[in-house]
C-alpha cells in the first residue's frame, strides 16, 4: 500500500472538513491568545512594580503550567462544561505564564540608564511605559507571545475531546481507528500552523524599533481577526445536537453508515467518551454515540435508539492472545475460557454501573463476580513466567483484565504484568502484535472495521451475524497476524445512539430511522 | 536661583549627602567636585526629583519644587547623563525633541529647532537627523545627549558627568563646542565632575565635596590660592602647578615664579 499517496487521498477526499477544522483550530488558538495578552500583558506590567504580587503570580502561572494539559481539560468540564468555553479557557490558563514573565523580564530587562532618562526628561509613568518600556521590550514580549502561539496550537488538538473542534478531530479519530492517514491529516496541519506561526511571529519579534509602532497597532487587529475564524463560522443545522467520539465519526458503522444509510443529518459535535455520558445527562448534547454495556446508561437513565437497519455489528468480547505465548503455556487458554459465555450484557452493564458510576475499583468488581460465580481461587504465587495482559482505557477493559489476572493467578503458576489503559484500538493493538503485550479483550465488530477492514461487500455480507463475524475475524486474525480469538465472553458491546429519555418519549423517537425522520420534519 | 537648604539624604546606614545648603544665582555655572561615593550625583538629583530627600528643602526661582509635579518640574530643566541615556530606538531627531514634544510644541517649530542645535554641536543635520543612537560614536552620542537637554530651552541645566565616559582627545573636543554654545550664558549649569581640570575649566564657582558634607565653596581662585583645609589643600596637590599655571595667566611674571618654586619645592 502506497501510503503518502493514500494520505494525500485522504485528505483531498476530507478537504472540506480539514479546512473546517484548521479553521477552527486557528481560531481556537487565538482567541484564547488573545485573552492571553488582554490579561497577561496588564498583569506582567503591574508585576514590574510590585514585588509581592509578583511572586504569587508567577508562581500561580507556573503551576498552572505544570499541570498536564489533559488534566486542565478535565477540570474545566464541572466547572464550564464542554464546548468553546472550557477549550478557550484552559487554552488562556495554559498560555498565561510565557505572556506574564516575558512582559516582566522584557520591562525589567531595559537599560536602567535609559529608564532614568526618561523620568529625568519629565515623561509621565504612562508615557514612560507606552513611549520606552514597551517598545524596548517588544522583542521579549514578542518571544513570549510566540511561545503562547505555539503551546495554544499544540495543546489545542485536546479541545476535540470535549467538543470544541480542531485538528485534533483527526487526530484522535485516526487513533481510535487505527487510521494512520488521519492521524497524519490532523497531525500534519498542526505542526505546520505551530512552525508557520513561529516563524511569521519571529519575523515581527524582529522588526526595527522604527516599524514597531506599526506592528503595534496591526498586531492586535490580526489576532482578532483571526479570533473570529472560530465564531463566524457558526454551524447551521439541525434542531438537536450529537455528541460523537472520534472513533465513531470514522467508523462505517457509526457517522458515516448513519449518514449513508439511515439519512441521518444532524449536527454534530466530536467528544471524548469521557465525558460524552455527563454532557447529555446535563441536556447539553442531545443524541450521542455510546456502548450498549455502558454502565452511564443507567445511571443518567438514557434510551438506546433500535438500530433498525442495522448498521452497528455485534461487538462480542473475547480475549486475543499472541500465538506463541499459547503454545508456551498450554495451560493459559484452558483458564481464559472459564470465563466464556459467563457475562451477559445486563451483567456487564451492572460490573461497569459499579465502576463507573459507584467508583468502585474494577478490581474489588471482579473479584466479587468471580467470587459470586463460584470461580474465585487465591493466587497460587507460582514462578512459571509472566503474562503481560493489556486493556482499553475504559472501566470494562479494566474489569475484564482484573477477572483474567484473578483467574491465571488463581489456576496456574504464571504470573500478570497488567498494563491498563492502552488508549484506544490502535494502541492497544500495535503493542500486541509488537510484543508489548500478550493478550487483551477485543470486540469482534471493533476487529472487523477498525483493523481488518474489509471491502463494504464482504462487511455487508457478514452485517449482523455474530457467529459469521466472530469466525472470520478469527480466521483473519489467525492468518495475518498470527493472534489466537478464543471464546467469546457472552455480551454484545455495541454501538449505539442514545437520548434522555425524557426527551425521547416526548419527541415519539423510539429508532434511529424515527430520529433520521424527525430531523428532517424539523429542520432549523 | 536654586536654594538648597539643609538636605540630608541617606542610604541604607549610609549618609550620601549630610546636611548640605548651598545658592546657585541666576545664570552661574556651579561645579560639584569630589571623589566617588562623595554624594556629587545624589545632590544633583534631588534638584529635578530623580530622588527625594530625607529632610531640607531646594527653591527654584522662589518656588519649592515639591510644591509642582515632577514632570513639569524636569520638563523646565535639562538634564545630560554620563552615559548618554538616549532612547535607542528614537531617531537623533526623536531623540532631540523629547522634551519639545511632551511639551506640544508643533512640528516646524520642533524640526527647526533640531537642526539649529545639531548644527551648534556640529552634528550636520541632513546627516544624522534620521539616524539612531547606535549608529553614531561616543562623542557623537554625548553631543546628541546635550542637545536633548538644550532642546526646549530650560532656564536650567543639570549635568552628571557630561564628558566623564569619553577618551581625552574626544573629551577636550566635546567640551570646547559645548563651551562655546551661546544658549549657555543665561543658564543656571549645575555640572558634577571628579575632573579637576574640567571643574576649573568650566566653574564659575566649585563647591567642594567629601563624605556627603561641603568641605568648601568658592571661585576656583579661592580653593586653588586660599583652601579651607587639609582635603582641599590635598585635593588639588597633584595638579597644583598647572592649575595655578592657568588660573595666572602668562605674563604675571611674579605670580608665576612663585609657583614654580613652590612645585619645585614640592618635587624635593
Amino acid at each position: 500500500m502506497d501510503s503518502s499517496e493514500s494520505l494525500w487521498q485522504f485528505m483531498h477526499q476530507q478537504s472540506g472538513k480539514l479546512l473546517q477544522q484548521t479553521v477552527q483550530h486557528i481560531g481556537l488558538t487565538f482567541i484564547s491568545l488573545l485573552i492571553t495578552v488582554l490579561i497577561g500583558l496588564p498583569l506582567g506590567i503591574y508585576i514590574t512594580h510590585n514585588k509581592t504580587t509578583r511572586r504569587l503570580v508567577l508562581g500561580v502561572a507556573g503551576v498552572l503550567q505544570t499541570i498536564p494539559s489533559i488534566a486542565l481539560l478535565g477540570f474545566m468540564i464541572p466547572l464550564l462544561g464542554i464546548g468553546p468555553l472550557p477549550a478557550i479557557t484552559a487554552l488562556f490558563l495554559y498560555s498565561l505564564l510565557p505572556v506574564i514573565r516575558n512582559t516582566y523580564a522584557g520591562i525589567s530587562g531595559v537599560d536602567p540608564g535609559v529608564k532614568e532618562a526618561a523620568v529625568a526628561m519629565g515623561m509621565t509613568p504612562a508615557q514612560r511605559l507606552f513611549r520606552v518600556d514597551l517598545v524596548l521590550a517588544f522583542p521579549v514580549i514578542m518571544a513570549g507571545i510566540r511561545t503562547a502561539t505555539v503551546i495554544n496550537v499544540g495543546v489545542g488538538t485536546l479541545a476535540a475531546y470535549i467538543a470544541a473542534g480542531g485538528l485534533g478531530e483527526f487526530i484522535f479519530g485516526g487513533i481510535a481507528l487505527n487510521n494512520t492517514n488521519m492521524i497524519l491529516a490532523g497531525a500534519i496541519p498542526a505542526a505546520l500552523l505551530a512552525i508557520v506561526l513561529d516563524f511569521l511571529l519571529s519575523l515581527l519579534q524582529r522588526t526595527g524599533a522604527a516599524r514597531r509602532k506599526v506592528v503595534l497597532t496591526l498586531l492586535p487587529l490580526i489576532i482578532v481577526c483571526l479570533s473570529s475564524f472560530y465564531v463566524l463560522p457558526m454551524r447551521f443545522g439541525s434542531r438537536l445536537l450529537a455528541g460523537f467520539t472520534p472513533e465513531f465519526m470514522g467508523r462505517r458503522d457509526g457517522d458515516i453508515g448513519l449518514q449513508s444509510v439511515y439519512g441521518l443529518h444532524i449536527r454534530t459535535v466530536v467528544i471524548s467518551d469521557a465525558v460524552m455520558y455527563e454532557a447529555i445527562y446535563k441536556g447539553k448534547l442531545d443524541v450521542i454515540s455510546g456502548y450498549s454495556t455502558d454502565g452511564r446508561l443507567k445511571a443518567y437513565d438514557l434510551v438506546v435508539l433500535d438500530d433498525d437497519k442495522k448498521i452497528f455489528p455485534p461487538y462480542y468480547a473475547a480475549p486475543v492472545i499472541r500465538r506463541d505465548v499459547m503454545q508456551r503455556y498450554p495451560e493459559l487458554a484452558p483458564v481464559l475460557n472459564k470465563l466464556a459465555g459467563q457475562i451477559n450484557d445486563s451483567m456487564m452493564t451492572a460490573l461497569n454501573y459499579r465502576v463507573e458510576y459507584l467508583n468502585q475499583s474494577p478490581e474489588q468488581c471482579a473479584r466479587d463476580f468471580l467470587v459470586s460465580r463460584g470461580l474465585y481461587q487465591a493466587a497460587r504465587n507460582g514462578r512459571k513466567g509472566t503474562i503481560r495482559l493489556g486493556s482499553k482505557i475504559f472501566p470494562e477493559q479494566y474489569i475484564l483484565t482484573d477477572i483474567y489476572a484473578f483467574l491465571i493467578r488463581g489456576y496456574t503458576d504464571l504470573q500478570v504484568d497488567s498494563k491498563t489503559g492502552l488508549g484506544g484500538t490502535k494502541i492497544c493493538f500495535e503493542a500486541l502484535i509488537n510484543n508489548q503485550i500478550d493478550c487483551y479483550p477485543e470486540y469482534t465488530g471493533t476487529a472487523l472495521l477498525a483493523i481488518l477492514h474489509p471491502p463494504a461487500a464482504e462487511s455487508q455480507r457478514l452485517a449482523g451475524n455474530r457467529d459469521s463475524v466472530y469466525n472470520y475475524v478469527r480466521r483473519r486474525f489467525e492468518t495475518i497476524y498470527d493472534l489466537e480469538w478464543l471464546d467469546p465472553i457472552g455480551f454484545n458491546n455495541a454501538y449505539a445512539l442514545m437520548m434522555r429519555r425524557g426527551q425521547a418519549q416526548q419527541l415519539g423517537i423510539h429508532t434511529i430511522s424515527d430520529l433520521a425522520g424527525y430531523l428532517k420534519t424539523n429542520k432549523r | 536661583m536654586i536654594v538648597v537648604k539643609n538636605i540630608t539624604k541617606t542610604f541604607g546606614a549610609r549618609k550620601a549627602v549630610d546636611n548640605v545648603s548651598f545658592t546657585v544665582n541666576e545664570g552661574e555655572n556651579i561645579v560639584f567636585l569630589g571623589t566617588s561615593g562623595c554624594g556629587k550625583t545624589t545632590l544633583l538629583k534631588m534638584i529635578n526629583r530623580l530622588l527625594e530627600p530625607d529632610s531640607g528643602e531646594i527653591w527654584i526661582n522662589n518656588h519649592r519644587i515639591v510644591d509642582q509635579r515632577p514632570e513639569d518640574l524636569r520638563k523646565k530643566i535639562g538634564y545630560v547623563f554620563q552615559n548618554t541615556g538616549l532612547f535607542p530606538h528614537y531617531t537623533i531627531e526623536e531623540n532631540i525633541g523629547t522634551v519639545p514634544r511632551l511639551l506640544g510644541w508643533d512640528k516646524a517649530k520642533m524640526a527647526a529647532r533640531v537642526s539649529d542645535l545639531m548644527e551648534k554641536l556640529h552634528l550636520p543635520p541632513d546627516q544624522y537627523r534620521s539616524a539612531y543612537p547606535h549608529e553614531l560614536s561616543g562623542g557623537q552620542q554625548q553631543r546628541v545627549g546635550i542637545a536633548r537637554a538644550l532642546a526646549a530651552n530650560p532656564p536650567v541645566l543639570l549635568m552628571d558627568e557630561p564628558f566623564g565616559a569619553l577618551d581625552p582627545i574626544t573629551r577636550a573636543s566635546v567640551r570646547k563646542d559645548f563651551k562655546q554654545l551661546d544658549e549657555l550664558r543665561s543658564k543656571t549649569i549645575v555640572l558634577v565632575t571628579h575632573d579637576v581640570q574640567e571643574a576649573f575649566e568650566l566653574a564659575d564657582r566649585i563647591v567642594l565635596l567629601d563624605k556627603g558634607r561641603i568641605v568648601q565653596q568658592g571661585t576656583p581662585d579661592e580653593l586653588l590660592f586660599e583652601p579651607a583645609g587639609e582635603y582641599a589643600r590635598n585635593f588639588f596637590e597633584e595638579q597644583r602647578f598647572q592649575l595655578e599655571a592657568g588660573r595666572i595667566g602668562a605674563t604675571d611674571y611674579p605670580a608665576l615664579i612663585r609657583a614654580f618654586d613652590h612645585f619645585r619645592k614640592r618635587q624635593h
